[in-house]
Formats: C-alpha cells, sequence, structure tokens
C-alpha cells in the first residue's frame, strides 16, 4: 500500500516554478582590473558607427568609433574597451576580424571618468548581423 | 523481549519506507545573462546538515537532482572562471513526491565585457570529458606538464581576518578594489589560484608555471634544496617542492606584502606569508590543487582553497605584456 502511494507521488511533477537572479557580489574584475571603478554599470549605451581606429593592444583592445547624433548629425568619436587580445582569439577573433569603416553596433556601460568611453559587453557587424565572438563562448545554444 | 524486538523492526522498516516517499527533486535549465545555455556548469544543492548532492548541467544548460529528502536547501553553482558569477540561493523548499522547477540566470562575473572570460565555458566544455590515467614521467613521477585551464575554489570559505586587514580589506572594497596589483601591470596572486591559463614545465629538478600575467612565471625547485636564509621579499617568493608519493608539495615563502590574494576578495598580508600548495593528478583531465595560506598577523586561521585545473592540450598561452597600451589609472574614478 506505502508502496502504491510512493509510486503515484513520484509521477506528480512541476508544482512550482521558479526564476532566480545570482546578486552581483563586491570585487568583479575585468581579468586584470575593477570594473567598478572605471565603468557605470547602471549606465548602459548603445553604440553605432563605423569604426576608426583599432587597437590590438595588451591589456586590453579598443575599438574606436564614430557616431553620429540622431538630431544633430553631429559626430563624435567613441573609445570602446574590450578584452585582452588572447581573450579575444579564443573567441575566435583576429586581429584583421574588423576594419576601418566597418560599421558596428556596441552594447555597453559608460565610463565614469572620461566622456565618450565605454565597454563592450557585446559588438554586432552590420553588413552581416553577427554578434562576434559572442556566441561560442558558450557552448551548444 | 521478542515483542520488543518486533515492534524495533516494525519501525526501522516503517522509519525505512518514509524515508524512501519522503524525498523530492529539482529541474531546471541553467542560462547566462545572454540567455545562452551555460552546459557544464555543476548544481548543488546543500540540506540545513551542510550535505551536498550536485549534477553537472547537459550541453542544453539542463539539470535534475533527484532523490532528495524532503527539506530546505541552498541551490548553488559555482563560479566559473571569470565569466559567471557564483548563485546562491537559500531557503528553497523541496517537497516530498514532487519536482520542482527552478531555472537559474547567472549574472556575469565581469560584466560580460567581450573576450574578458578567453571563452571560459565553450573551452571548459571541449576539455571536460576526457578520460584516461594521469601520465607518468621516465622516473614514474605523475606529470604535470602541459596547459591548464584553472577555476576558483567552487565553494570558498570566508577568511577570518585580524583587525587590521579587515579595515584595509574594507578600503579596499569601498575603493572598487581599484588598487589591485594587476591594474598597474603588477603581477598576479602568488597563490596561482586564478581562473587562468596556466602552463606546466615539469623536469625531475624543475616545476615551472608559465602564466600571461606579470611575471608571467614562477619556478619551483625541486632538487632538494632549502628556502634561502635572509631572502629578499618578492611578488611570488622562494618555491620549493617535495614529493609524498604522488603527492607534490609546493612550499612558498619570502613574499612581500604587496600583492592581493584570492581572486575576487583581494586580500591583504604581511611578509610572513606561506603558502602551501599539494597538487595530484587523479587522472588525465584534472590536476587537484589543495592551497593552505597562512598569515598569523593576517588571518586568524589558515585561508584554504580547494581547485581543480583542467587538462587542455590543444590550447596554448600567448605573450601579454600589460604595459603595452594600459590605461586603466587614466580612465579610473579613483585617484
Amino acid at each position: 500500500m506505502r508502496t502504491t502511494s510512493v509510486k503515484m507521488t513520484w509521477a506528480a511533477v512541476s508544482v512550482g516554478f521558479v526564476v532566480a537572479f545570482s546578486v552581483p557580489s563586491g570585487g568583479r574584475v575585468l581579468a586584470h582590473h575593477s570594473f567598478a571603478a572605471e565603468f557605470d554599470i547602471t549606465k548602459s549605451v548603445t553604440l553605432t558607427g563605423k569604426i576608426t581606429k583599432i587597437e590590438w593592444t595588451n591589456p586590453h583592445a579598443f575599438l574606436f568609433i564614430d557616431v553620429a547624433d540622431k538630431q544633430t548629425g553631429a559626430v563624435t568619436n567613441w573609445e570602446i574597451e574590450m578584452g585582452s587580445p588572447n581573450g579575444l582569439t579564443r573567441l575566435g577573433w583576429t586581429r584583421t576580424l574588423l576594419k576601418p569603416g566597418d560599421e558596428v553596433t556596441v552594447d555597453g556601460s559608460l565610463g565614469r571618468n572620461k566622456a565618450n568611453l565605454a565597454n563592450a559587453r557585446s559588438v554586432v557587424m552590420t553588413a552581416t548581423g553577427k554578434k562576434l565572438g559572442a556566441a561560442s563562448s558558450e557552448g551548444a545554444k | 523481549m521478542r515483542q520488543i524486538s518486533l515492534v524495533v523492526v516494525m519501525f526501522v522498516f516503517a522509519a525505512a519506507l518514509l524515508a524512501q516517499a519522503g524525498r523530492g527533486a529539482i529541474a531546471g535549465r541553467v542560462t547566462t545573462d545572454q540567455d545562452d545555455a551555460a552546459p557544464g556548469v555543476t548544481v548543488q544543492a546543500k540540506d540545513m546538515a551542510g550535505k551536498t548532492s550536485s549534477v553537472v548541467a547537459n550541453k542544453n544548460g539542463e539539470f535534475r537532482l533527484t532523490n532528495l529528502p524532503a527539506g530546505i536547501y541552498e541551490i548553488s553553482v559555482p563560479q566559473m572562471g571569470v565569466r559567471t558569477a557564483r548563485f546562491a540561493q537559500p531557503n528553497v523548499t523541496i517537497e516530498a513526491g514532487k519536482t520542482l522547477t527552478f531555472n537559474i540566470k547567472l549574472m556575469p562575473n565581469n560584466f560580460g565585457i567581450i573576450g574578458d572570460d578567453g571563452g571560459f565555458l565553450h573551452i571548459y566544455n571541449k576539455y571536460a570529458n576526457q578520460k584516461g590515467p594521469a601520465p607518468r614521467t621516465r622516473d614514474g613521477r605523475p606529470d604535470f606538464s602541459g596547459v591548464w585551464l584553472a577555476n576558483v575554489d567552487p565553494n570558498p570559505t570566508p577568511a577570518q581576518m585580524r583587525p587590521w586587514a579587515q579595515q584595509e580589506w574594507e578600503r579596499r572594497r569601498d575603493r572598487a578594489f581599484e588598487g589591485m596589483p594587476t591594474s598597474r601591470c603588477l603581477p598576479l596572486d602568488p597563490t596561482m589560484t586564478l581562473p587562468f591559463f596556466y602552463k606546466i614545465v615539469q623536469t625531475p629538478t624543475l616545476l615551472v608555471h608559465l602564466f600571461e600575467q606579470d611575471p608571467h612565471y614562477r619556478q619551483a625547485f625541486l632538487d632538494g634544496r632549502e628556502h634561502p636564509k635572509d631572502l629578499d621579499p618578492t611578488w611570488m617568493g622562494h618555491t620549493i617542492g617535495r614529493w609524498e608519493k604522488d603527492t607534490l608539495v609546493l612550499d612558498t615563502v619570502g613574499l612581500n606584502d604587496k600583492s592581493w590574494l584570492l581572486q575576487a576578495i583581494w586580500l591583504p598580508h604581511t611578509e610572513k606569508l606561506h603558502i602551501v600548495s599539494r597538487y595530484t593528478r587523479p587522472d588525465l583531465a584534472h590536476l587537484n590543487i589543495d592551497v593552505v595560506i597562512e598569515d598569523p598577523d593576517t588571518f586568524i586561521k589558515p585561508v584554504e582553497r580547494h581547485v581543480q585545473w583542467l587538462f587542455t592540450p590543444g590550447e596554448e598561452i600567448y605573450e601579454a605584456i600589460c604595459a603595452e597600451n594600459n590605461k586603466f589609472q587614466e580612465y579610473s574614478a579613483f585617484k
């Protein structure tokens, strides 16, 4: 009798549904420096523009892009911080993957202490719509 | 007497049935902040007594933990490299005979800076299923040679610091840890527990770690020498090693007090710092390193870390000269 009851209760499924998010903790860093000292996670920014320069350097690679103001058309050159060349290479990037003149859309956070500075959380190439280096970092989707 | 025995037997039988009946399960999917599956991460369920059950998420990020006694659990996912922050949710109720659906979204440990995680999960999963025995050197020792992907301690215990150290740590925290030495292209943590790539070069008398942060190498002498007296304190210190059967015990002293210890918490220390690291290779894929960090002037009791490195024979480490183009101090909000 008891055994039957156990079998029956095992047939019950999905009584609750929980979506949980982890709580941010202190001390999070880029591979070599504090994120929070340089960027403000609460100030997200999305920028679209043509690449004017690429610094494929350590400890970080940088993209420089010309971004036009939608209202005035005034163009501002933004500096975009990414990971190290080694880290980017492991995501499938090469130093010639992006070239001056290519248009990209960058999603990131604003710099704290310098105007027109942001980090890149993702980089999408306009010509292909491809999110660069991101999918390969997560394995199967 | 016989009646009492019968009652006892019946009671034990009933208890066993109740225990079997009083079990439940938890299942769900783990994703990253970008809503990608997070395969290969470990999901842990810890009961009120501290007993932990765990399972590794499959290629779709799905997991299922079954046969859990009904009760209150902490559900956690350890940090993986610098890609994802540790997830932990206490007070999750598992009911008897039921499966709780529990989906987990991991927050980025590094706010998702592109390239900064070095493709940790991707590379980890590429090598996670290697099988085989640990190789040995010609002289019969376990061979630790090769490129390894290090990870942090999945369940780190907090350090108990003396008052000066606690104050110093709070000062660092209040400045968003901007002073970490690597941000100024100074050397990394001498405990060697950061989640980066390391290459080990092993000879009978020397074990060398190569890595992509300053100072790019650490040598451990296995030739029987002792630590020199009156060492000048240095960033990586002086390391000697000896074999205890198949365990290599590395002993490091002669450290300066400038380095910050342990990824994400960045502890202070004095020149009395003494690090003992025990290396074992249980199989082809894994290197287990148990680290004991002693400094009686800083820590009330030694801090321990238990890390596992993954053998990644298709990977390589590369030059990375930090001083080439480091703009952090110019761009930091702290001066």
